[in-house]
């Protein structure tokens, strides 16, 4: 009886560090530069996801705004919040981009065109990137310390993956398996 | 309670049991597994902005206008603007990682045993800057440089003083000029096409032979000559006779050779070509104050053992000049001082091989093609920035001469501008600010001046050197420029699809008469020299020929001469 509950007591640890303890080590968290709510910008200033995330003339996609698109709005701070103030004082004044961590990035030998899915499949930006749009403030990236990909591409509840078995699955679902070369050009 | 190690082993087991249903070893093996596509030494694709940039090519005279697709600063691939690349325009970003680039040299030395060597030159004796490429604004800079040091002599390979106008032919006669191999400029020579008969006389089967109506499988060096006494009634031969009343029936006529050399010239004018399919080369503006400098001076008209100081620019691919050929023009105790790219050419010879940059980092204009009748003026803008340690050959050249030399493109641009003549991106000169017109230059914008063409000069004929005791009938491969992308170099190493240059081919006959298998060690031997070589045996030569590739090591010995034999090693 007792070598049963030794035995257990294994079990349980393992399963204990594995689930709980093993996420905190294998992931660095890094916190984000400014505390962004896509919530404020979408009801109050009423912006689309396009009107920062926009496609350039040649159909690239320009990803995450870079200062001068900020600067646009915020040349003086509009309102009176601490991180209003903290991101006129420590960025748009100085003139220094932030380091934005990016939660969906694909590794240097995927080639994802957004204006294909975005455009052509109609896809909606939740598809991927869940709720985010709708996000009053933004989560510190979790990064593997061995890989170097963001947790994310795992996926969450509300947030499907985006690893490559999760492309495959959908254009398999959609029958728009072509050939590796699609994606890995 | 006591813990036993029967415990402890239990607890382990019942851990390892446990870890199985938790992400660790499942992510681990992930994790590695991802990592390991990033390990270091996998190159990493810079990140940016893509965006285009536009230049010129300047790898070859035809100065093809170029669309860079460009992430961040750096050209990830390039395409052709206006018309289609070539494979060496389509791979040109590639030349700055080529693996014998020279990135660094002993430049304020060479500076200093230069300054030595020119206190020292006798009265007889010359400081020379050979260009390989002439007709440029650093040629314009070394010439200037040239006059303004004693003794100083500008020497360029020998230069045709023609352009052909190949839309206005009706019918061609190309003696051994790869017409469809780089010569000229590619898209031009495409788009005539359809409308001129073709006959192409090589002992090859080249693209160009492919590509003619009519392909004379012959030695094409004498045709010239027989054609022309076939014109004039003094020759017997059939064949001959019925080629030659073909050119004189089928007019306008126009014949060509690799160099436009005198007696093709001479063949041209008893066709009645000249002003019609052969006119004078354009001449671009230079700036009133550049046209006292040094003149152009053949290599031949050198006196022998003068050269004390020898400069030579092969930071552009251009002409190549065999290294006998210039030895024999050096002192007793020469300084030659090579600029380039890499070692690979005269860089061997030199006692200095400085680095300097090389396309696409480097800004330089090209000059016109031999099919060009306008006069032209276009810029080869930098796509990436140059290593730390390369050298201006220009600059280098008119600080040694004491020369104040600005910015020579920027004033070249402006003569240009001044004359008020020409079109650049279908818009007129005349009205255009000279600011626009350079900030058009320096986007790939072409500067073109249809100004009626003169009539053309009639050059001297080169002497050709034969003889009996060499057998075989030399035909350099491909007509593509000296500079080789590390891509093409790949595809002579791992393929049939170019000559290496350490190779030769005969016809599998030839090669059992010299007594040499396929693949076997050979030597090359020439007029001027020899070298050691492998031989292809291949039933694609012609009986007769040695095909050998075009390498500087090869070029040397086989350069300045039209037969060579082949002996086993």
């Amino acid at each position: 009886m007792r070598g049963k509950i030794v035995f257990l007591a294994g079990v349980l640890a393992a399963l204990g560090g594995g689930w709980v303890g093993f996420p905190h080590v294998i992931y660095h968290s890094r916190p984000q530069p400014v505390n962004f709510s896509h919530k404020v910008h979408a009801d109050k200033a009423g912006s689309k996801c396009e009107d920062c995330h926009a496609f350039r003339e040649d159909g690239s996609f320009a990803g995450i705004p870079t200062l001068d698109k900020c600067a646009g709005c915020h040349t003086a701070p509009m309102g009176a919040t601490a991180a209003e103030k903290n991101f006129i004082d420590q960025f748009v004044t100085p003139q220094r981009e932030p380091q934005w961590a990016g939660y969906a990035r694909q590794p240097e030998n995927v080639y994802f065109p957004h204006i294909t899915h975005v455009k052509l499949a109609k896809l909606a930006c939740e598809r991927c990137h869940g709720d985010q749009g709708a996000s009053d403030g933004l989560r510190p990236q979790q990064r593997d310390r061995i890989s170097g990909y963001s947790r994310d591409i795992w996926g969450a509840a509300g947030r499907p993956g985006m690893t490559m078995n999760d492309c495959v699955a959908c254009h398999r679902r959609l029958r728009l398996e072509h050939s590796c070369l699609d994606c890995h050009k | 309670m006591k813990t036993t190690r029967r415990d402890i082993f239990k607890f382990v087991g019942g851990s390892a049991l446990g870890a199985l249903f938790t992400p660790v070893p499942w992510r681990l093996i992930t994790d590695t597994a991802l990592w390991s596509e990033n390990w270091p030494g996998i190159p990493q694709p810079v990140s940016g902005e893509i965006h285009t940039k536009l230049t010129r090519c300047s790898l070859c005279p035809a100065g093809c206008a170029v669309r860079a697709r460009c992430v961040g600063e750096q050209p990830v691939s390039l395409a052709g603007a206006a018309a289609p690349l070539c494979v060496f325009g389509l791979v040109g970003h590639h030349l700055p990682y080529h693996p014998a680039r020279l990135k660094r040299g002993p430049v304020d030395e060479a500076a200093a045993a230069v300054a030595e060597a020119l206190a020292k030159c006798g009265a007889e004796e010359r400081i020379a800057v050979l260009d390989l490429r002439p007709g440029r604004t650093a040629s314009w800079t070394y010439r200037r440089a040239m006059a303004a040091v004693p003794n100083g002599v500008y020497v360029a390979p020998r230069q045709t003083t023609v352009a052909v106008n190949l839309a206005a032919a009706k019918t061609v006669l190309s003696l051994g000029a790869p017409l469809f191999d780089g010569w000229g400029t590619p898209s031009n020579v495409i788009a005539a096409r359809e409308h001129f008969r073709l006959i192409h006389a090589e002992a090859l089967e080249s693209q160009t032979a492919v590509m003619a109506d009519v392909w004379l499988p012959v030695d094409p060096g004498p045709l010239a000559g027989e054609i022309a006494r076939a014109l004039k009634g003094e020759s017997a031969d059939a064949e001959t006779t019925a080629l030659a009343r073909e050119l004189r029936d089928n007019g306008p006529a126009l014949v060509v050779d690799r160099e436009m050399s005198a007696e093709v010239l001479e063949l041209n004018r008893l066709l009645a070509s000249f002003g019609r399919t052969v006119v004078a080369a354009p001449e671009t503006p230079v700036p009133e104050s550049w046209k006292k400098a040094a003149p152009v001076t053949d290599l031949s008209a050198v006196t022998d053992h003068s050269i004390r100081v020898l400069l030579i620019d092969e930071s552009v691919p251009g002409g190549y000049v065999p290294w006998p050929q210039i030895a024999r023009k050096l002192s007793a105790d020469p300084l030659v001082v090579a600029f380039g790219w890499s070692r690979l050419g005269y860089g061997r010879h030199a006692q200095y091989a400085l680095p300097t940059a090389v396309y696409p980092e480097a800004i330089d204009d090209i000059p016109a093609a031999i099919d060009s009748v306008a006069a032209t003026f276009r810029i080869s803008v930098p796509l990436v920035p140059a290593p730390a340690g390369v050298v201006s050959p220009a600059e280098f050249i008119a600080r040694l001469a004491g020369l104040q030399v600005g910015d020579a493109l920027r004033e070249r641009a402006d003569a240009i501008h001044k004359t008020g003549q020409g079109t650049i991106r279908s818009s007129a000169v005349r009205g255009m600010k000279a600011d626009e017109f350079w900030k058009a230059l320096n986007g790939g914008g072409e500067w073109t001046w249809d100004k009626p063409p003169g009539p053309p000069k009639v050059m001297r004929a080169a002497p050709d050197v034969r003889s009996d005791n060499l057998p075989l009938h030399i035909a350099v491969c491909g007509g593509g420029p000296a500079l080789a992308s590390p891509l093409m170099s790949k595809v002579y190493q791992e393929s049939n699809l170019r000559l290496a240059p350490n190779y030769v081919g005969l016809h599998p006959s030839d090669a059992r008469a010299c007594g040499i298998e396929d693949g076997g060690r050979a030597i090359l031997q020439t007029g001027d020299g020899q070298v050691a070589v492998r031989v292809v045996a291949e039933v694609g030569i012609r009986p007769g020929v040695v095909q050998v590739a075009a390498s500087p090591e090869v070029l040397d010995v086989c350069g300045g001469c039209s037969s060579a034999k082949v002996v086993p090693a």
